[in-house]
């Protein structure tokens, strides 16, 4: 359950290194499961069409968001609210369009799970890690090539130092918009991808509440993870846990706690680490659109 | 008028029309014909007294959410949690009417009920600026957090505590009569809550540029060094904006339940919080601007639900219409940025020249 956070986390770290917050995460991530699962219902259940319908439709979004926010200079948390409105509004929209009101509910059979043989035989941890579908795998690669493109690359240097200090890197001939924008596109394809896990990659099916909040979460695990690829990697296991355990509780019935109190679980716990976390690692300039003097 | 007030009214009128085409042209899909769908849309604001006062039933709660984003806001504050707060002040509100309406007097049970929401939803949004203050905590995503936790206690009293005795659905019994916010204008639903609303937007006005808090809350959004240095200690006014911000928003709870719906039910007004920023942001962030633009949203929410019922539009063209005029809105921002720095180039081309 934590492979969409994960995604969503990730792309956060690269957008919010180079001082760009995505807060269109939360529509991106709509965006892309709804795409996902209208591409692979009309295709007959081709998943890879969902796939790619995803990332194109999450990179539609960043590319508008990152349009309005890096070169139009406008406000990151207000032009974050409207495009997720607008998400809701235009999934909710075409869904009808598309399918009209069902009798029945639509569904495609979601991405298999390929067990990895000898791995997957391991007590507990063999269930968790290696019995999941091909996004949780890949996962494997874009965490450890997260940290190599930004600590070992000079893309990586270049990308935090405009996050840092945008005046020196533009002297330096760094293009600060267009290697943000470059960021922000990036930021769009996987949390394309993170939102089409949740329809066609686990549920088989689309709502408009299919998110429900979990690009925030994925928000703030990137703060939680200290803007690092290893943070935010331990941040989605705890909130992983958290959210299996209170799926666990709610099926068990939970007895003298009220099912509630679990669904609120992840977001209390957001709220909690977010004000016991201490030390930050704030990119200097995040959120501050980068104006050239003269 | 001075250009500057120009420029904000034509381009956020442009911005208006602008946002409603583009929704309208997505009706094409459906078949619809956007002009005429359009015009029903407005003309069916029009057609009876009921209606038309419907407009101004949807903005009550409305300006209080602008209100709830928009005073955090003056002082470089986030509060996305006014959902939270208007979900805390109804469940406040339905749950202390409840229990007061047959033991006191209506009029009493109103302004008991409207002071607890106030505190309630005061407290659960003084609560992200105490975390604030105190741990430095962030508090976009503190009230980002908070609203689904208020949400989920919402729906967990609505099952246990709150739910009706028939024990049926999720909701509340109705109020008694006596418990209902007065109506000022007969034959429709129009509240006094309204009125408040009104009030509180003007109140607001009143306090950003005259009382000693707005001296004070202001250098203190603009710059927080700058109000250390002023010697003002910035802690406090964050848990006080955040506590008003909150009470704002439990007012619009208050206003819904006890103005309108006379009870609770589950998954009751998603979308007003995200719509006050809208508001807000439209204004300009100013609270008498607020009141014209939460009059307008409020117009298209009854024409949109109209249209709905009409021709069989579905109720999303209410998000689709709000997205697309909050974005055309943050693309007047620019524009105006765009025609202020041509005035004062071409001041200082003739400043030169001279």
């Amino acid at each position: 359950m934590g492979t969409p956070l994960l995604y969503g986390s990730l792309s956060e770290v690269y957008a919010e290194r180079s001082g760009v917050m995505n807060t269109a995460i939360e529509g991106i991530f709509l965006m892309g499961a709804w795409a996902g699962f209208v591409a692979a219902f009309l295709s007959g259940g081709n998943l890879m069409l969902g796939l790619l319908a995803a990332v194109i439709a999450g990179i539609l979004t960043a590319a508008l968001y990152g349009w309005i926010c890096i070169y139009l200079k406008q406000h990151q948390i207000v032009t974050g609210v409207a495009i997720n409105i607008l998400a809701l509004g235009i999934t909710a929209f075409f869904q009808r369009v598309i399918f009209g009101v069902p009798v029945t509910p639509l569904i495609v059979q979601p991405l298999p799970t390929i067990p990895l043989p000898i791995l997957s035989s391991i007590p507990v941890i063999g269930k968790i890690l290696f019995n999941q579908n091909i996004l949780t795998y890949l996962l494997f690669i874009l965490v450890p090539a997260a940290n190599f493109v930004l600590f070992k690359t000079s893309a990586g240097l270049s990308i935090r130092s405009i996050g840092e200090n945008p005046e020196a890197g533009d002297v330096a001939g760094i293009r600060v918009d267009r290697l943000r924008f470059m960021t922000i596109l990036l930021a769009g394809i996987m949390c394309g991808i993170g939102g089409a896990f949740y329809s066609i990659g686990f549920l088989g099916m689309f709502t408009t509440t299919i998110i429900g909040g979990r690009g925030w979460i994925a928000f703030a695990i990137c703060f939680l993870g200290n803007w690092k690829p290893a943070g935010v990697l331990v941040g989605t296991l705890v909130f992983g846990l958290a959210e299996a355990f209170a799926i666990l509780m709610q099926s068990r019935g939970a007895g003298f706690f009220p099912n509630e109190l679990f669904i609120a679980l992840p977001y209390i716990l957001t709220i909690v680490l977010t004000v016991s976390r201490k030390s930050f690692n704030v990119p200097a300039v995040l959120g501050v659109p980068y104006r050239k003097e003269g | 008028m001075s250009s500057k007030h120009r420029d904000l009214l034509v381009t956020n009128a442009l911005a208006i029309l602008l946002g409603l085409a583009a929704s309208g042209l997505l009706l094409l899909f459906l078949g619809k014909n956007p002009v005429t769908t359009m015009l029903t849309l407005f003309g069916s604001l029009f057609r009876d007294r009921y209606t038309f006062a419907d407009i101004f039933v949807k903005a009550t709660p409305l300006m209080f959410m602008a209100l709830a984003f928009g005073l955090p806001f003056q002082a470089n504050l986030y509060n996305i949690g006014a959902q939270g707060q208007f979900y805390i002040g109804s469940v406040t509100a339905v749950g202390l009417s409840l229990l007061l309406m047959d033991n006191i007097p209506g009029p009493l049970v109103l302004v008991v009920v409207a002071l607890a929401s106030m505190v309630t939803g005061g407290l659960w949004g003084g609560l992200i600026g105490w975390l604030k203050a105190r741990f430095n905590a962030n508090e976009f995503l503190v009230s980002m957090m908070s609203t689904y936790v208020a949400l989920n206690f919402m729906n967990y009293m609505l099952r246990t505590f709150l739910m009706e005795t028939k024990g049926e659905y999720p909701q509340t019994d109705p109020l008694v009569k006596s418990a209902w916010l007065p109506i000022f204008v007969p034959g429709t639903r129009l509240h006094i809550g309204f009125i408040l609303a009104v009030l509180a937007c003007i109140g607001e006005r009143v306090l950003k540029y005259r009382k000693p808090m707005g001296l004070k809350n202001r250098p203190d959004g603009q710059n927080k060094d700058d109000a250390e240095q002023a010697g003002i200690n910035y802690k406090p006014l964050y848990v006080m904006t955040f506590f008003i911000a909150g009470a704002l928003g439990a007012m619009g709870g208050f206003t819904e339940v006890n103005g309108v719906q006379h009870m609770l039910v589950q998954g009751f007004n998603p979308g007003v919080g995200a719509a006050g920023i809208g508001i807000a942001i439209l204004a300009n962030g100013h609270p008498i601007g607020m009141i014209f633009a939460a009059i307008l949203f409020g117009a298209l929410n009854v024409g949109g639900t109209i249209m709905g019922q009409l021709s069989g539009v579905p109720s999303s063209i209410n998000d689709l219409m709000l997205g697309f005029v909050m974005l055309f809105v943050i693309l007047a921002y620019f524009v105006r940025e765009r025609l202020e720095d041509r005035r004062e180039k071409a001041r200082l081309k003739k400043a030169a020249s001279i």
